[in-house]
């Protein structure tokens, strides 16, 4: 067993390796009570595994409203910019110019998210083009919710943007989800290099993790968890356990991301 | 392992293939190395043929996969007796052949796990204290419900819960102290911290759903949760062995 699943069985948190939530969010959401959602329940849980940082949208963000919720985003990161950084959510019913004109200088903010599913708009649509030019320009990951079979982020979303705009780093969440979703993130990811698999979802494996690392490697798969929409220790045992080799375990557990970022947030 | 760790019974996994993921071939050798994986020291386990194909035959079969594996005990899959699919004895063979619980799908069987066609088997069940297993996903918590106060003597585990259900779960397990939870893709952020404190670590059973899940989940979930160590030995493999009354075989 690996130090880290060692860490797991003595209950202890983890000391081996720094480790970066590439997906998270914060707060409540109306659909599902979650216990805690708030930036003490989940520095709570990161302190409970060793888990150093997080990059996260607010809830309020994705599910109702962009300019209120990159708002509550700021004020989370402000309140512990060492464990959180933001992720700018971009709502494409709701100004994207505005909102990427207000926070896109804010050091709070180190990424972009996109959640097309939950906005009934296509990853490939205009409204979204102020997007990848601030990208672009900026260098900001842009994290876009996957979901194979979508028909606003299938995986064939992800393939068109990726094609569009080469120089966009593209965060492929959840790597389409279901196990055709998985095989599919991963073809995509070899056909554009600045596609990211990130792994959290209710149906990724350790054994699923390990082949994505095999076919396009560590340095394009990132943890994240999705917590607190989900728990975050869900999508992190699923990598501590696997057969993933300790340089390549510390990369996707922190170093990957790390290095996208490009020194900003964590 | 140290002795001082916790035991882990798994009372969620299953033998065989699956149709719609890769789960390799669904062995008892490869569960076993799955656990020695993650540190599982026993399993309670049904069989894929009785879930997904023909479960008399599944059942059958399972006795044999299990026969010659001390860390492995059988769990079989139930249906109504109305087309005499498993004979008025289900419940009394499964007693004779070892069987510790048994297993309803009723949304992938066809049949309404609350209505009056299953009711015999379950009252058979109670009668042999053999608990009934199922996922939220094919009864729902309303049904669940219905069943635990239809059999009161009945324990009723459900597993799948997801991350999704606490409002509904709450209730549940308010109204209906026969009612368990398993902790396969038991998922709420915080949920398990949040629901043991309400209701007892009595109420929650360690359980994977491998190998469709990866039972790394369930087994980081537990260990690096919240609760004492008390907590997490109940839950890991005590409760198991209070709900089915005699010891579950570990390594």
């Amino acid at each position: 067993m690996n130090r880290l699943a060692q860490a797991v069985w003595e209950r202890r948190p983890q000391t081996v390796t720094r480790i970066v939530d590439a997906h998270a969010h914060a707060g409540p959401y109306s659909v599902f009570f979650i216990p805690d959602p708030d930036a003490a329940g989940m520095l709570r849980v990161m302190d409970r595994c060793g888990v150093a940082h997080a990059v996260l949208s607010s809830h309020l963000a994705i599910q109702l409203d962009a300019a209120a919720g990159n708002a509550a985003t700021a004020a989370i990161v402000g309140q512990a910019p060492d464990r959180f950084s933001g992720y700018l959510t971009v709502n494409p019913w709701q100004d994207p110019d505005g909102e990427l004109a207000r926070w896109g200088d804010d050091p709070r903010f180190v990424g972009i998210k996109l959640h097309p599913d939950l906005h009934d708009y296509p990853l490939t649509g205009a409204r979204y083009a102020p997007v990848w030019e601030f990208a672009a320009a900026s260098r900001f990951p842009v994290l876009t919710h996957t979901y194979s079979g979508s028909p606003y982020n299938d995986l064939r979303h992800v393939d068109e943007v990726a094609a569009r705009h080469p120089g966009v780093t593209l965060l492929a969440g959840h790597s389409g989800v279901t196990p055709l979703g998985i095989d599919q993130s991963i073809e995509v990811a070899k056909r554009h290099e600045r596609v990211i698999l990130e792994v959290c979802g209710s149906y990724n494996s350790g054994a699923d993790i390990v082949r994505m690392v095999r076919e396009v490697g560590a340095d394009r798969v990132v943890y994240g968890s999705d917590f607190p929409f989900i728990d975050l220790r869900m999508s992190l045992g699923r990598i501590l356990f696997s057969q993933l080799t300790d340089e390549e375990r510390a990369a996707v557990l922190g170093g990957t991301v790390t290095g996208l970022l490009g020194g900003r947030g964590a | 392992m140290s002795e001082d760790l916790p035991v882990l019974i798994d009372a969620d996994a299953m033998l065989g293939r699956h149709p719609r993921r890769d789960v390799g071939g669904g062995t008892a050798a490869e569960l076993l190395a799955a656990m020695d994986r993650v540190g599982i020291s026993g399993a309670l386990v049904a069989n894929m043929t009785a879930w997904l194909h023909d479960p008399a035959r599944g059942n059958r079969e399972l006795l044999g996969l299990v026969a010659g594996e001390p860390r492995l005990s059988a769990c079989w899959v139930l249906l109504p007796d109305t087309c005499g699919e498993i004979g008025a004895g289900f419940a009394e063979a499964a007693v004779a052949a070892g069987v510790r619980a048994v297993r309803a799908f009723p949304a992938d069987h066809g049949y309404d796990l609350a209505g009056p066609d299953v009711a015999p088997v379950l009252d058979a069940l109670s009668s042999v204290r053999l608990p009934l297993l199922v996922d939220a996903g094919q009864a729902g918590w309303p049904v669940t419900e219905a069943v635990a106060r239809a059999h009161p003597r009945l324990r009723v585990v459900v597993g799948g819960a997801g991350y999704r259900m606490l409002r509904q779960i709450a209730g549940v397990l308010d109204r209906a102290p026969n009612v368990y939870v398993g902790l396969a893709d038991l998922s709420s952020h915080r949920g398990l911290e949040w629901l043991v404190e309400r209701f007892g670590a009595g109420r929650f059973l360690f359980g994977t759903g491998t190998p469709y899940r990866d039972p790394a989940e369930a087994v980081t979930r537990l260990l690096w949760s919240e609760l004492d160590d008390a907590q997490v030995a109940a839950i890991g493999g005590g409760n198991l062995r209070r709900l089915i009354g005699q010891e579950v075989r570990a390594a």
